[in-house]
């Protein structure tokens, strides 16, 4: 269509303005994260109505049609839909769900925490290859026969045989004639992030707390997914031990095992020494805790592990502590009094959903 | 002036073939319209045409944007399907959906003929405006015009304070105009001369309000439309009963071949089927007109003469009640699910008149201006309450387009209360003297 693209866009434009305003409300909800698809979440947005003069609350009733005694429920649709005829009747909202590109949503968060973007490091450019249809091939399935260039060919191989005849314009295409549509390989440059969320699922990370890592980290997803053209997200959970999981599990699984931290650390250097390298990603891990962790001995390992090994292949290494009934908030006082000073460290520490807004501008806020 | 787009995609031989077949079949059954130009659109275009309420081209306004976002979520997620679309204009423009089988093109194509019929015989629309493609677009023109002038924004913010009065008009003022004067004049009724009482507050305004130039046009313009789109309005259910009934006679009297039959079935019952909670206009409609003729009415005359609301008041009685299983319904305040409370026929006919009555809307009048340069409207109560915070809303709109204090009266559980709204701010009064609760 035509003109009714500019009336939507229009219609877009004014949505996007109150989500804008909204945005606040939507960094310490998980309202958005269920509705996220590959390339946009579907916004729910209450559907903006001009005011007019119209019935009232107390009129839900109407006329209907079908079986049923005196007094028997049915269920149908909603309230004043085409009820009698009776217009705006119902004063149900009605929802519009509105798709917002990530990218738009990313754009969004940066204006509204005033987000630097950032500077992909060094000489991290992966070269990939994209293939397109733009090549010609004397081979292929017939789902890719280039009518034209075929015809072009055997009209070609006619006149060369002396066999066109001008008045009898006939073209009969031989198997050699047909030609196919094929791939082109085109390299092209990519930057390249990889995200390690490491998060403590030991007992006392409760339901809430996993909901607030939960939020933070598709913030932060959303953010760098939009700085790189390339964004691969890994999970990794420890108690006592560290695994990779997928994303399903690492906000649902529950252990009961006691907290080495060093554990997930020696994962995250594992990972970035075999699959994620340095010269290639720009890497980000962000670890999620209560604070508590098995032992002092254990957290100067960490300490160690951060400083040695993990710092010097980083762009930033972020701590977010999540406030639990059970963490003493030990862990953060630590890393901050060993590597506070340490310009890729970036620690948080949230007790509440209102919080998550100054955790994500604390990680985000460095442009790094 | 902007031509409005016609015929930019024609029907394929077979389908102008059946147009064609169909349209003599029409002839022959006594129908008559003016003529009928079909187009073969995909179904996006359709839904993008079905947002503009068929027109090619309107006025902009993210309204239009916000119904066709609407349109195309519940078509790709399958819950709604636009089968056909039919303009009232001389030509008739009918849209099919280029992904109906033949059956159902068929179908559409014989319920448009019945449309068209509707448009061109029933009184209501004796007066309407049928060069609309042409006024849609010379609309459209304007507000672009004026956009260019004053900027989105202050057009926006204007049109969208006069759309949220375009239900402030007289339905009957057309009608009563031509009985009075005898002549038809096509297009909106021009508006009364003095100081009311009217329930054309659209017209006053137009008339009265002082408003720059530009925004005298658009408000011209918004209520030239709700006068065009009024009699559709009032007449749904007979409009959709009318084109279901020719539909089913055209087809079934050897429009279709036997192998169709089985389709055209599902597709006619799926349009003409009942839900507990909602009445089908295409059903009861349907249903009205079979009744009339079981009785032996001439059909022709009540596709004439009436609007849904004076059809039902002639045709429904009891027997029709229980033949088709009506009923009232309530919300149960404990279970609040809703519930059947009445299969009384006096009841529900009462209750339905006074649902189709007025458009289904509210009865608004200007009584007049009062000493003080306030526009005093009144709401003529028939038993169903105003959603008062919408009034509101919509006084502090009539107030600022007036550009002075205006007050509404109404009542609330029983209560006459008087809305006020003045420089900004808006104070609700009891009213000492209830108003007359006015029979509808």
């Amino acid at each position: 269509m035509f003109r009714i693209d500019a009336d939507r866009a229009r219609f877009r434009e004014i949505v996007r303005g109150r989500i804008r305003s909204d945005l606040s409300k939507y960094l310490s909800t998980p309202e958005l994260i269920a509705r996220q698809g590959e390339h946009a979440v579907s916004v729910p947005v209450p559907q903006i109505e001009l005011p007019q003069f119209c019935f009232g609350a107390n009129e839900k009733g109407g006329v209907g049609q079908g079986p049923g005694e005196r007094g028997e429920e049915f269920e149908g649709e909603g309230d004043g839909q085409e009820g009698t005829g009776a217009a705006g009747e119902g004063d149900g909202q009605h929802i519009l769900e509105v798709d917002v590109e990530l990218d738009e949503l990313a754009e969004m968060l940066g204006r509204e925490l005033a987000l630097p973007r950032i500077e992909p490091r060094g000489k991290r450019q992966l070269v990939s290859d994209s293939a397109r249809y733009s090549d010609i091939s004397n081979s292929g399935p017939d789902s890719l026969r280039h009518f034209r260039r075929s015809y072009r060919q055997a009209l070609r191989r006619t006149i060369a045989a002396g066999e066109w005849d001008p008045a009898a314009p006939r073209v009969a295409p031989i198997r050699e004639d047909f030609r196919y549509r094929a791939r082109r390989i085109v390299p092209a440059p990519e930057s390249s992030a990889v995200v390690i969320h490491m998060m403590d699922v030991s007992g006392s990370m409760g339901r809430e707390q996993k909901e607030i890592v939960r939020i933070e980290a598709f913030w932060i997803d959303t953010w760098l997914r939009s700085q790189y053209e390339n964004l691969e997200v890994v999970y990794i959970v420890h108690d006592a031990s560290a695994k990779v999981v997928d994303h399903d599990s690492f906000f649902h699984l529950r252990e009961s095992g006691g907290t080495k931290i060093s554990s997930a650390y020696e994962l995250c250097l594992q990972l970035i020494r075999e699959k994620h390298r340095p010269e290639d990603w720009n890497i980000y891990p962000f670890h999620y805790s209560d604070g508590d962790n098995w032992s002092a001995r254990d957290t100067e390992k960490c300490i160690t592990l951060l400083r040695q090994e993990i710092l010097p292949c980083v762009n930033q290494f972020c701590y977010g502590q999540v406030k639990s009934a059970y963490g003493s908030g030990q862990f953060k006082k630590d890393l901050d009094g060993a590597l506070g000073s340490d310009e890729r460290v970036v620690t948080s520490s949230v007790a509440e959903r209102g919080d998550i807004h100054n955790a994500i501008r604390a990680f985000l806020g460095k442009g790094r | 002036m902007q031509p409005a787009r016609r015929s930019r995609s024609p029907l394929s031989a077979e389908l102008a073939h059946w147009a064609e077949r169909i349209e003599a079949v029409a002839r022959s059954y006594g129908l008559s319209f003016h003529p009928v130009e079909f187009e073969l659109l995909d179904a996006r275009a359709v839904n993008g045409l079905a947002a503009y309420g068929g027109f090619p081209v309107r006025y902009p306004s993210w309204r239009f944007g916000m119904e066709f976002e609407r349109l195309e979520k519940g078509y790709q997620w399958g819950l709604s399907k636009i089968y056909e679309l039919v303009i009232n204009n001389d030509p008739v423009v009918a849209y099919l959906v280029r992904s109906n089988s033949l059956p159902e093109q068929k179908l559409v194509m014989a319920h448009v003929f019945g449309h068209a019929d509707f448009f061109r015989n029933n009184c209501w629309f004796a007066s309407t405006e049928r060069r609309m493609l042409d006024a849609m677009a010379q609309h459209a023109t304007l507000v672009r015009r004026r956009i260019d002038s004053q900027g989105l924004d202050t057009v926006e913010r204007f049109l969208d304070l006069a759309l949220s009065l375009e239900n402030l008009i007289d339905p009957y003022l057309p009608l009563r105009r031509k009985l009075a004067s005898g002549a038809q004049v096509a297009g909106a009724p021009a508006p009364a001369a003095g100081d009311g009482p009217t329930f054309d507050v659209l017209g006053f305004l137009c008339e009265r309000a002082p408003l720059a130039e530009w925004q005298r046009e658009i408000l011209t313009l918004v209520r030239d439309e709700a006068y065009y789109f009024q009699p559709q309005r009032m007449t749904k259910i007979m409009n959709e009963g009318w084109a279901s009934y020719w539909h089913s006679r055209i087809l079934t009297g050897g429009v279709l071949d036997g192998s169709e039959i089985v389709d055209f079935a599902d597709c006619h019952s799926g349009a003409t089927a009942t839900a507990p909670g909602r009445l089908n206009p295409y059903k009861l409609g349907i249903e009205l007109f079979r009744c009339a003729e079981r009785r032996g009415e001439d059909l022709m005359r009540l596709r004439r003469v009436h609007d849904d609301a004076s059809f039902v008041d002639e045709l429904l009685d009891e027997e029709f009640v229980a033949s088709q299983k009506m009923f009232l319904y309530a919300r149960n305040p404990r279970s609040g699910k809703r519930e059947v409370s009445e299969r009384d026929a006096a009841k529900v006919k009462a209750r339905l008149l006074a649902d189709l009555s007025w458009g289904g809307l509210p009865r608004i009048e200007l009584a007049g201006v009062d000493a003080g340069g306030a526009l005093h409207l009144v709401h003529h109560h028939d038993g169903r309450d105003l959603q008062l915070a919408k009034a509101r809303e919509t006084l502090a709109r009539v107030g600022g387009l007036w550009g002075g204090p205006a007050v509404l009266d109404t009542r609330e559980d029983g209560v006459g209360r008087r809305l006020r709204w003045r420089a900004g701010e808006l104070k609700v009064e009891d009213l000492d003297t209830p108003i007359a609760q006015s029979a509808s």
